[in-house]
C-alpha cells in the first residue's frame, strides 16, 4: 500500500469551510487512480495532502511510507517522493527547457554533468529532446505541459501527482499527454493520482475515487473500474 | 546548470527593476570610492609635505624659530645626542646655507649625509645621490628646468665647480627649487664643519613621535627646539578624521538607501515569482535553499553595483581631480570598505524578502494569479 488515509480532517477559515471531513482512503502501489468533484469538493485539498503541500487538522496519512503529520523531512520526501504535475506548467521563464528540468534535481546532489544526461533521458521519454536548450516560451501549450511531465519525473518519484493536468488543452492534446501520463505509469511502474472534473479523463484510470462536500462517496472499487475509453 | 548559474541568471529577469536597483547602489559606491580616494589622497600629500620624507620631526637652534630651514645654526655634537635619545632611530643633522648657485647671486644650498637623503622630502628622479666629500651635487626639478641643467653638467657653488650627478623631484617646492650635497662638502665651502642648521629625526617603529619629540624638548629644550610638525600633523589628523567620519556617514546612508531599494526589488520579485517559490517548494527545494537563492540574486545585484560604482567612482574622481589639480589615492582599502558594504545590503537587504519567500504555504503559493 502507498497511501493510507484515515479519519483526515482539514478545514478553513476557523472551521467554517470543510475541506476534507473524515476520509479514508487506501492506494495500491503502481495504481492508477482518478480523483473526480465538482469544484470546491476538497478533491484538490486532497491531493495536497497526498503531496506534503498542506497538513491536516487531525487524522493519519501515510505516503510511501513516511507519516506525513509527524514527519519533519517533508522537502526531502517532496523531492524524493513525489513528482507534481500542475494544471498550468508552471515552468521558468528564463531558463532553458532542459534546465527546467534539472531544477528538482538539486536536491539529490548530482553534478552539472549528470543532470544534464539525466534532463536529456526525460526529455526524450516525452518526445522533447529537440527541444532541450530552447526557452519555455518558444513552446506550444502541449510541449510545456509535456516538459512538466518530464520534471515531474526528474527524481524518480514513486507517485506522481497531477492536478487538472489537461484542464488548460484542447482535447486532442489533452489526450496525448493523458497518453504520455498513461505510458510513463505503466513503463515506469509509478502510482499515477490525477486530479480532474472531466468524467472522460476519470474514467482513464484503474480507479475513480468520487468526492464531494470533503467527502469520498465512492472509492470507485466497482462500477467505473471497467468502462475505460481508449485513448 | 549549476546553482549558482541559477542564481546568476535570475536577477537579470527584470531588467528595468534590476538596472534601477543597481543604479540605488552604484550611487552610493560611486560617492564612496570618490570620497575614500579624495581622503586617501589628502591624507597622503599631507604625511608628504609635513613628514620631510621619511623624518618624524626636526630640530632647530633655540632662536631659529619655528622655520624649517632656518639659517641660524647649532653645534654638530647636537646630533649625537639627539641619536642617543630614546626612541630616536636615526637622526642626520643638516647645513642649510644661502649662497651663489649658477646663475643665482643667492639660493638654498642643503648639506646632508648621502644616507640621510631618505629623511629628506626628495625622490630621485633621474641620476644618483651624491658621494659624501665629493664635489658632486643634486639640483631640483624646478631649479633644473628653469635653468635648463641636466645630470653631467657643470654649476658653480660658492665659486667652486661642482657636477651635477643628479635631479630630484620633491612635493616642498622650496626644496624643488634647491640644491643638495654632502653636509661635508658644505661644511667645506662655508669653512665651518662644527655646525649645522638642522637635525632630521625619525623614531623607532612603533613609538608615538609626539612622546619623543617632548622628551627633547624636556631635556635640551633650553638649547634646541622640536619644530612640531607632530602637532601640525595631529591638526590635520583632525581634519581628516572628519573627513573620514562623513566617508562613514554616507557609507552608512548609502547602506540604508540602498538596502531599502534592493528589499523593494526583491520584494517584488518575489511577489511576482510566487508561483514559482511555490513549485520550487513542491519539487522539494528546502527553505534554506530558497533562501540562499534570494539572497544570492540580492548579492548579485549589490556586487554589480559595487564593480560598477568603483569604477565611475574611480574615472569620475580622476577626472574631476584633474580639472583641479588634486590627486587621489585609490588604496585597496577603499575598495574592501565599498564591497563589504556592497555585500552587507545585498545579504541586509535580501533576507527580509527571502524570509517572506519561505513563509508562503506552498499550496497559497501555488494558486496565486
Amino acid at each position: 500500500m502507498i497511501v493510507e488515509i484515515k479519519d483526515l480532517y482539514k478545514s478553513y477559515e476557523n472551521g467554517r469551510i470543510k475541506a476534507l471531513n473524515g476520509v479514508n482512503l487506501t492506494i495500491e502501489e503502481g495504481e492508477f487512480v482518478s480523483i473526480i468533484g465538482p469544484s470546491g469538493s476538497g478533491k484538490s485539498t486532497l491531493l495536497n495532502m497526498l503531496g506534503a503541500l498542506d497538513v491536516p487538522d487531525s487524522g493519519s496519512i501515510t505516503v510511501a511510507g513516511e507519516d506525513l503529520t509527524t514527519s519533519k523531512k517533508l522537502n526531502e520526501f517532496r523531492a524524493t517522493s513525489i513528482g507534481f504535475v500542475f494544471q498550468l506548467h508552471n515552468l521558468i521563464p528564463n531558463i532553458s527547457v532542459r534546465e527546467n528540468i534539472e531544477i528538482p534535481m538539486y536536491t539529490q546532489g548530482l553534478s552539472a554533468g549528470e543532470m544534464k544526461s539525466k534532463a536529456l533521458k526525460l526529455l526524450d521519454d516525452v518526445g522533447l529532446k529537440d527541444k532541450a536548450d530552447i526557452m519555455p516560451n518558444k513552446l506550444s501549450g502541449g510541449e510545456r505541459q509535456r516538459v512538466a511531465i518530464a520534471r515531474a519525473l526528474a527524481n524518480d518519484p514513486s507517485i506522481i501527482l497531477a492536478d487538472e493536468p489537461t484542464g488548460s488543452l484542447d482535447s486532442k492534446t489533452s489526450t496525448r499527454i493523458l497518453r504520455q501520463l498513461i505510458d510513463l505509469h505503466e513503463h515506469k511502474n509509478v502510482t499515477l493520482i490525477i486530479v480532474t472534473h472531466d468524467m472522460d479523463v476519470a474514467k482513464l484510470a484503474d480507479r475513480v475515487i468520487e468526492v464531494l462536500d470533503g467527502e469520498i462517496i465512492s472509492a470507485g472499487d466497482d462500477s467505473l473500474i471497467n468502462s475505460k475509453i481508449n485513448v | 546548470m549549476s546553482f549558482l548559474k541559477f542564481i546568476l541568471k535570475n536577477p537579470f529577469r527584470r531588467k528595468n527593476s534590476a538596472i534601477l536597483a543597481i543604479v540605488g547602489i552604484a550611487i552610493g559606491i560611486v560617492v564612496i570610492v570618490a570620497l575614500g580616494g579624495i581622503t586617501e589622497g589628502l591624507v597622503d600629500t599631507f604625511e608628504e609635505t609635513i613628514h620631510a620624507g621619511g623624518a618624524d620631526f626636526q630640530i632647530s637652534g633655540k632662536e631659529t624659530g619655528d622655520s624649517a630651514y632656518g639659517t641660524n645654526t647649532i653645534d654638530a655634537s647636537w646630533t649625537d645626542k639627539i641619536a642617543n635619545v630614546s626612541g630616536v632611530d636615526e637622526a642626520y643633522p643638516i647645513y642649510v646655507v644661502l649662497t651663489s648657485v649658477g646663475d643665482d647671486y643667492m639660493n638654498t644650498l642643503i648639506g646632508i649625509d648621502p644616507e640621510g637623503t631618505t629623511l629628506a622630502d626628495i625622490s630621485m628622479k633621474e641620476g644618483r645621490i651624491f658621494e659624501d666629500g665629493a664635489d658632486e651635487v643634486i639640483i631640483g626639478e624646478i631649479y633644473a628646468d628653469d635653468n635648463n641643467y641636466s645630470v653631467g653638467d657643470t654649476i658653480d657653488v660658492n665659486r667652486e665647480e661642482f657636477e651635477v650627478v643628479g635631479i630630484y623631484e620633491s612635493g616642498d617646492s622650496n626644496m624643488a627649487g634647491g640644491v643638495f650635497t654632502s653636509i661635508s662638502r658644505v661644511g667645506k665651502l662655508m669653512d665651518d664643519e662644527d655646525s649645522i642648521s638642522n637635525i632630521y629625526v625619525k623614531v623607532d617603529k612603533g613609538v608615538d613621535a609626539q612622546e619623543v619629540a617632548d622628551r627633547i624638548d624636556a631635556e635640551y629644550g633650553d638649547n634646541i627646539t622640536t619644530i612640531t610638525s607632530v602637532m601640525e600633523m595631529e591638526q590635520m589628523a583632525d581634519m581628516l578624521n572628519m573627513l573620514q567620519a562623513s566617508t562613514w556617514a554616507i557609507s552608512l546612508l548609502a547602506i540604508v538607501v540602498g538596502g531599502l531599494g534592493i528589499i523593494n526589488t526583491m520584494l517584488m520579485s518575489v511577489f511576482e515569482r510566487t508561483r514559482e517559490i511555490g513549485v520550487l517548494k513542491a519539487v522539494g527545494w528546502s527553505n534554506k535553499r530558497i533562501l540562499l537563492m534570494i539572497v544570492g540574486e540580492s548579492l548579485v545585484i549589490t556586487i554589480v553595483s559595487a564593480v560598477i560604482g568603483s569604477i565611475i567612482g574611480v574615472v569620475g574622481c580622476l577626472a574631476l581631480a584633474s580639472q583641479i589639480g588634486f590627486e587621489p589615492l585609490f588604496t585597496a582599502k577603499i575598495f574592501i570598505q565599498a564591497f563589504i558594504i556592497a555585500i552587507v545590503v545585498g545579504i541586509v537587504g535580501g533576507i527580509y524578502p527571502a524570509l517572506k519567500a519561505i513563509r508562503l504555504p506552498p499550496t497559497e503559493a501555488l494558486r496565486y494569479e
